[in-house]
């Protein structure tokens, strides 16, 4: 699976089922959490999605607002355990 | 701690600052070790306040021992490096040479009665033959799980008042002490619900594979660091070794550093010692709970105290973090100024934010998706709902087993709950507020206000000593007498 | 750090932080140093929350015990600003302070049923001014402790005096046992001075403050005191408690033959010299002569064993018997205006110790203490 791939499923996940506002422009920068778009529930919701999606799991410690706040966050750390 | 003992350690950081940098390590390891059984109160069971200190540096090797990378573990005393293992002899060293205050007088005794030498050397010898024996028998990987239980325990019987008068009762049994006089302060342990907590992260990370290799120094240091010892922060493994491994490096005269320590360190004694203490004069408390003649007192003395367990802790949380950064150890920050913020959910992310997280991370996030992962997974308030209350109800126990501090917990879960359902709802009309900057504002203060008197009232579980207490307060704070 | 970007922002030197430890350094000695020469803390205690935004106690601050929202401490300043007697005087006031000991400030007893409790409750008049009664006592035994607190009084312009007395206040040895003389020995000095009291102002047990005790840091218990009277303040006015009152044990009513009482025995008995005589007479000399009525308090009269020697724990009758003589004579010679209500009170109405009463002792006490002032009252219209 590729970054794009990665990127665009993770997208259409947290714009419309976490967010639920399909016409919300995410950008890649953009912090999740800390633009007050998300919670910290929500990222619990991200990582189980990322393990049935990708079959990456991301270990508790790092399932947190410092380390997956932006979409880039996020896809790098999907990427580094990716197969 | 009193003002006396932080001074004394405020010194003893100095004159380290003074010493050879490739020293530190070991002293700040040596000091640890010492200056928990010079913390630890004494204790009227025998040898209690000399054993308690002990287990902590026992389980914690243990613990070491458990999750220290896999060529340690095949053949335990042969395969340790030379620094794990002079680590482990001075750890024997001190523990052995505090009992001689049993045989000499000495000026400065850090211990009460210590237990006979030879005592502690069979239980020594005990460990060290049945550890490695038992390693054959049963997996690390259970040895884990029995620790986590085992610390567990240990947590419980601290935390609950009943349970404490069990143990003090059958320890005053085993030493020939008056069990008529048990009671909770004999099983006063200091530093080991942060200690616990720290133990915990370590073991369920190294579970999760994702535990940094570490040496007994490295490990022991991080558990007991003296400064955060008795009132965190609670520091996460990883993060405190990038700074430990580069102490050697640190210049504590670094002025921007130095500056920043200094000032930490007075901030926090002005906020602890000034502060907090005026304010707990007038605060509420068991006794003036019932005392008080109007609401407006009531009021006042509920504010009072809610300023006060934020300034004593804040102010404590200072002291811990300006000494640590004369080691080169920047602990990380607990409060984040909670009382202005505007949400329940934003409070919890910025009060005790070290106990919040680590409570985040192992028991919201694990359970939360686990829920998420169930055949329940469509009903995402509920499982919402149960790992909030999950969550607070485990903060709410950490500081006690009692019904008051239950319902605080609930209180406290309630109201996250109810926050997150109710921002889902209205998070794209709060974007769109953010457009008229005076009605945001205007809103944000409203947010701060309803918080504040959210978690001032959420105090009144807190200071209660029974939940009848508790409701009398409420009643009476809003003019009912009861 | 989050939170902490006001402190961290700034690059900080090596000089800066030279300045800092010297411009502390400098600020503290300097501080020190004022201190030192102005001596601030009669004026400090002057200042005061009571009385402005919370209301003045009932009573003088003692007891060290936070639960009841009080402490001792040494600043008769700071304790008399507390007071209420400290409030601003309504021009129809008729004011009267009543000095004594640990009877007459109220141990085992909250505030309305202490003496001046049940005399203010009687809301009594003279020529068409209410009569305010405020109470001074303090719990320490000594005349010349009464002394002190009487002088402070004056400053709040008091009516009347009331000064309730007993024998275990006057032995001359014992004047000066109370740390607050001890503590307070300028003041002492000064009435020493003015009004020729007879102490021994080289006793071992006062404390002469030296160099160091003069400045900041050798006064800092001192102010910490101030500061935390203020801050009980708070807790006095949301509560209206002074005193943990708890259970106690009775005063004994069996005693043993021995009538010894201090260094004298019957044989070799007290004279007017042993007793402190000279500060009840020197009361007559305060710059402004105000009306005071000497009265004997109730004591104890105990049945037990042995009782036909002990009129109680303190007195054997032979000592008290002689001393109410004394005073009488005294108080004839000096014609001090004088009542003795020594066996007014019935013995089951006294508590821990042979002078405190419980609420009815208390109000028993007030009654007869209104027929007095009444009678007494009643000559100074006349005489006006």
């Amino acid at each position: 699976m590729d970054e794009q791939t990665v990127r665009e499923n993770l997208r259409t996940f947290i714009v419309k089922d976490l967010i639920r506002d399909p016409d919300y422009d995410l950008a890649d920068d953009e912090g999740v959490v800390t633009g007050g778009l998300i919670d910290s529930f929500s990222l619990a919701q991200i990582g189980v999605f990322v393990e049935q999606a990708f079959g990456v799991y991301i270990p508790d410690p790092d399932l947190t607002v410092a380390k997956m706040d932006t979409l880039n966050q996020m896809v790098a750390r999907i990427l580094r355990d990716i197969q | 701690m009193e003002i006396a003992q932080i001074a004394v350690l405020v010194v003893i950081s100095l004159v380290n600052a003074l010493l050879p940098s490739q020293w530190r390590k070991w002293v700040l390891f040596v000091i640890s070790l010492i200056i928990i059984y010079w913390l630890q109160p004494s204790l009227s069971i025998r040898w209690l306040d000399y054993t308690l200190p002990s287990i902590i540096i026992g389980i914690s090797v243990i613990t070491w021992w458990v999750v220290a990378s896999r060529e340690k573990k095949i053949s335990p005393i042969t395969a340790l490096s030379r620094e794990d293992s002079t680590s482990l002899v001075i750890i024997l060293a001190i523990i052995l040479l505090l009992t001689i205050p049993r045989y000499f007088d000495f000026p400065i005794a850090l211990t009460s009665r210590p237990p006979e030498i030879w005592q502690v050397i069979t239980i020594i010898i005990a460990l060290i033959i049945i550890l490695p024996l038992g390693s054959y028998l049963i997996s690390f990987r259970w040895t884990a799980i029995l620790l986590l239980l085992i610390i567990l325990a240990f947590l419980i019987i601290i935390k609950s008042e009943v349970l404490s008068i069990h143990l003090s009762v059958f320890l005053r049994q085993q030493t020939g002490q008056d069990t008529g006089i048990a009671s909770v302060i004999d099983i006063q342990w200091l530093g080991f619900s942060y200690v616990a907590f720290r133990l915990i992260h370590t073991i369920r990370d190294w579970q999760t594979g994702i535990l940094p290799d570490l040496s007994l120094r490295e490990f022991i240091t991080y558990v007991i660091f003296f400064p955060a010892f008795t009132a965190g922060p609670i520091d996460r493994v990883e993060r405190f070794l990038n700074d430990f491994r580069a102490i050697e490096k640190y210049n504590p005269f670094e002025a921007n550093r130095f500056t920043e320590a200094a000032a930490r360190i007075c901030i926090g004694l002005f906020k602890k010692f000034f502060i907090a203490d005026s304010l707990a004069i007038i605060s509420l408390s068991h006794t003036s709970i019932d005392q008080a003649l109007s609401a407006p007192a009531l009021w006042l003395m509920l504010y009072a105290y809610a300023l006060r367990l934020f300034f004593d802790f804040s102010g404590y949380t200072d002291i811990a973090i300006g000494i640590g950064i004369l080691w080169g150890i920047q602990l990380p920050e607990n409060f984040n100024r909670p009382y202005l913020k505007n949400t329940i959910t934003t409070f919890w992310q910025s009060w005790h934010m070290t106990l919040s997280s680590w409570v985040r991370t192992y028991v919201y996030s694990p359970l939360s998706r686990q829920l998420l992962r169930s055949r329940y997974k469509n009903h995402v308030n509920i499982i919402l709902l149960i790992s909030t209350l999950a969550t607070m109800l485990t903060i709410g126990i950490w500081h006690g087993i009692t019904l008051p501090f239950i319902v605080w917990g609930l209180w406290h879960g309630i109201g996250l709950f109810i926050h997150k359902v109710w921002s889902d709802h209205t998070r794209a009309w709060l974007r769109r507020l953010r457009q008229h900057p005076g009605r945001d504002a205007a809103w944000r203060w409203t947010g701060v206000i309803l918080t504040f008197h959210f978690v001032v009232l959420g105090w009144v579980w807190f200071v209660s000593s029974d939940l009848s207490s508790a409701f009398r307060l409420f009643l009476a704070l809003f003019g009912v007498a009861p | 750090m989050i939170g902490w970007e006001w402190l961290t922002r700034y690059n900080y030197t090596r000089s800066f932080i030279v300045r800092v430890i010297a411009k502390a350094g400098l600020l503290f000695l300097l501080v020190n140093l004022i201190f030192w020469i102005l001596q601030p803390l009669p004026i400090i205690g002057r200042i005061s929350i009571y009385n402005i935004l919370v209301p003045g106690r009932e009573r003088l601050p003692y007891g060290e015990s936070p639960e009841a929202y009080n402490l001792s401490l040494y600043n008769l300043d700071a304790m008399f600003a507390s007071h209420n007697i400290a409030r601003i005087k309504a021009p129809d006031e008729f004011r009267v302070a009543v000095i004594g000991d640990s009877a007459v400030w109220g141990v085992l007893l909250t505030n309305p049923s202490t003496l001046t409790g049940y005399l203010n409750r009687e809301l009594l008049t003279f020529e068409g001014k209410k009569i305010v009664f405020y109470n001074l006592g303090y719990p320490t035994l000594s005349l010349t402790k009464d002394f002190i607190f009487l002088e402070f009084a004056t400053r709040y312009q008091p009516d009347l005096i009331l000064w309730l007395v007993t024998l275990e206040s006057f032995p001359i040895s014992d004047q000066l046992a109370s740390p607050i003389l001890q503590n307070n020995v300028s003041h002492l000095q000064r009435l020493h001075e003015e009004y020729g009291l007879d102490l021994d102002m080289n006793d071992a047990r006062l404390v002469h403050p030296n160099i160091w005790d003069k400045t900041l840091l050798g006064q800092r218990r001192a102010l910490a005191d101030w500061w935390r009277l203020q801050l009980f303040g708070i807790g006095w006015s949301n509560t209206g408690i002074d005193q943990q009152i708890r259970g106690f044990e009775p005063r004994s009513n069996d005693f043993d033959q021995d009538t010894e009482w201090h260094t004298f025995t019957i044989d070799e008995p007290f004279i007017e010299a042993d007793l402190a005589f000279s500060v009840l007479s020197a009361s007559k000399k305060l710059p402004t002569q105000i009306p005071t009525i000497i009265i004997n308090e109730p004591i104890y009269i105990a049945d037990g064993a042995n009782s036909d020697l002990h009129y109680n724990f303190w007195y054997p009758q032979w000592a008290y018997d002689r001393y109410r003589d004394m005073l009488q004579q005294q108080s004839e010679q000096n014609q001090w205006n004088y009542i003795d209500l020594w066996n007014q009170i019935p013995p089951e109405r006294f508590t821990d110790s042979p002078v405190h009463m419980d609420e009815i002792g208390s109000q028993l006490l007030s009654e007869k203490v209104m027929i007095v002032l009444n009678n007494f009252l009643n000559e100074l219209k006349d005489t006006n």
